[in-house]
């Protein structure tokens, strides 16, 4: 997931979408951290996330994926993600991660200013943060912007552009619905941080022809 | 990946999951991989369900249906013969992998996906202290691919700026020379679906990358993602914020949010 802060979308539709992960260093806080992941996932399971996975296992919206058994197969060094849309639910899953007091790092990829806020109504200080400067060179060979919006909801980009163009297709003939269009699209991203909510509203406002 | 042009029926499924779209099908009516182009991500093994249907059977109820003016159209998410077949792959090969396939774990950082730090651990590494901007530049995304002869370039380009390039990143580890960004002559044919250059230069000096990256971006027939970090000030704002701005170019208002909570909390003298 190390671009999810290159997603794209208007400000309005990026403010439903907000992937949090956890992450351990080697040497520091890699070693044993197995159950420290496990617990993560069980508190951003709880507030029933949009996506829930990691990046060896895959996630809840592929076939035959046990969420359990997968949290319980976590091993150290894990990178356990989440996708939730909306900012009250992630202020939650916050407190509660400030009172498990895991001790592993965990960030936030969404709108910067509205990840503070909800930082500073916890009683957090920011650490870092990273912006996305853009996409450079051979721009000339990305498709439509609606293509890049869907692709871009992978962190590793793994949904290809010839699949969103194949469900657009199928959900304006109305072969598929956009929900399971966006779930079709959602089995691609193996960690678990492509947000289906936001996909299935993209799919659907394409069908009617909205822009 | 390969595909078993005996299990094969060339339903096509396949040709829109392949994050390159280098999949087509042959003469014969049988899905063919593009192996200069493909980059290993296996997005097509994983994803397609094998549905486990005898091609003779999809071959007879393809031919009965066409009879009655009809076509067989195979669920999208699936392989009807579980004809897609894995490769052992080897050195340097092998790299596609590692730097496409999100669950391959790089061998030289011990971690799945394009094997970056950047903030994710700054609370607990300091690998960004005050004053550094963190830089990634991630060629061959979204949706394009690079080769390792583009990404040296932009790796000899960027290296004149005499950067720290991150040793715990997998594109530093092929590195033969950091101090040129030279890589290794084996690997340059070898093309994966992106990867990462992480680096970190005085923020006063971004200026400088920017006109680095200007100059080299015209020079790849690929794309580039890019971003950058800093350790925030304790007020919680962003110090790389304002030398962006300085050097004219605007910032996304969605990135990535480190929040503290990483123990022991790395403390900087």
């Amino acid at each position: 997931m190390t671009n999810t802060l290159h997603r794209q979308g208007t400000p309005e539709s990026l403010k439903h979408d907000y992937v949090i992960f956890a992450h351990t260093a080697k040497g520091i806080t890699r070693e044993g951290s197995a159950s420290k992941l496990r617990e993560f996932m069980r508190i951003c399971l709880k507030y029933h996330p949009e996506n829930i996975g990691e990046s060896k296992q895959g996630n809840i919206l592929q076939d035959d994926i046990d969420i359990h058994r997968l949290i319980s197969n976590l091993s150290d060094g894990a990178v356990a993600s989440a996708v939730f849309t909306d900012l009250d639910t992630l202020q939650k899953v916050i407190e509660e991660l400030i009172r498990a007091n895991l001790g592993i790092s965990i960030n936030i990829s969404g709108l910067l200013d509205e990840v503070q806020t909800c930082c500073r109504k916890a009683g957090l200080t920011r650490h870092s943060g990273e912006h996305s400067l853009g996409f450079w060179g051979a721009r000339d060979r990305l498709p439509e912007r609606e293509i890049l919006e869907l692709n871009t909801l992978c962190g590793h980009g793994m949904v290809s552009f010839n699949l969103i163009r194949k469900m657009i297709d199928h959900v304006k003939l109305r072969r598929l619905t956009p929900g399971k269009a966006a779930k079709i699209l959602a089995k691609c991203c193996e960690c678990g941080v492509f947000n289906p909510t936001r996909a299935e509203r993209l799919l659907e406002n394409l069908r009617k022809g909205n822009r | 990946m390969e595909i078993d042009t005996k299990k094969c029926v060339g339903c096509g499924n396949c040709h829109a999951v392949c994050t390159m779209g280098v999949i087509y099908l042959d003469e014969d009516g049988k899905s063919v991989v593009n192996q200069d182009e493909c980059v290993e991500c296996f997005t097509c093994y994983r994803v397609l369900r094998n549905e486990g249907y005898k091609p003779w059977f999809v071959k007879v109820l393809r031919k009965g249906l066409s009879l009655l003016r009809l076509g067989y159209l195979a669920e999208v998410d699936v392989c009807p013969t579980g004809a897609l077949t894995p490769p052992e792959l080897k050195w340097p090969r092998n790299l596609r992998a590692q730097f496409s396939d999100p669950s391959t774990v790089h061998p030289g950082t011990g971690v799945p996906g394009r094997g970056t730090d950047e903030i994710k651990t700054n609370d607990v590494t300091g690998r960004l202290r005050k004053g550094d901007a963190g830089l990634v530049v991630e060629i061959g995304r979204p949706g394009i691919g690079a080769y390792f002869r583009d990404i040296e370039k932009i790796a000899m380009e960027l290296a004149k700026l005499k950067p720290h390039f991150e040793k715990e990143n997998p594109v530093t580890q092929l590195m033969v020379d950091p101090e040129s960004g030279k890589m290794r002559d084996d690997i340059l044919n070898e093309k994966v679906l992106s990867a990462i250059i992480e680096m970190k230069i005085r923020q006063e000096r971004v200026h400088e990358f920017f006109h680095a990256l200007e100059k080299i971006q015209k020079e790849v027939d690929t794309v580039i993602s890019v971003g950058i970090a800093s350790r925030c000030l304790p007020d919680g704002t962003l110090p790389h914020e304002e030398w962006v701005r300085k050097a004219g170019y605007a910032l996304s208002p969605n990135g990535k949010t480190n929040i503290g909570l990483g123990r022991p909390l790395f403390k900087e003298e």
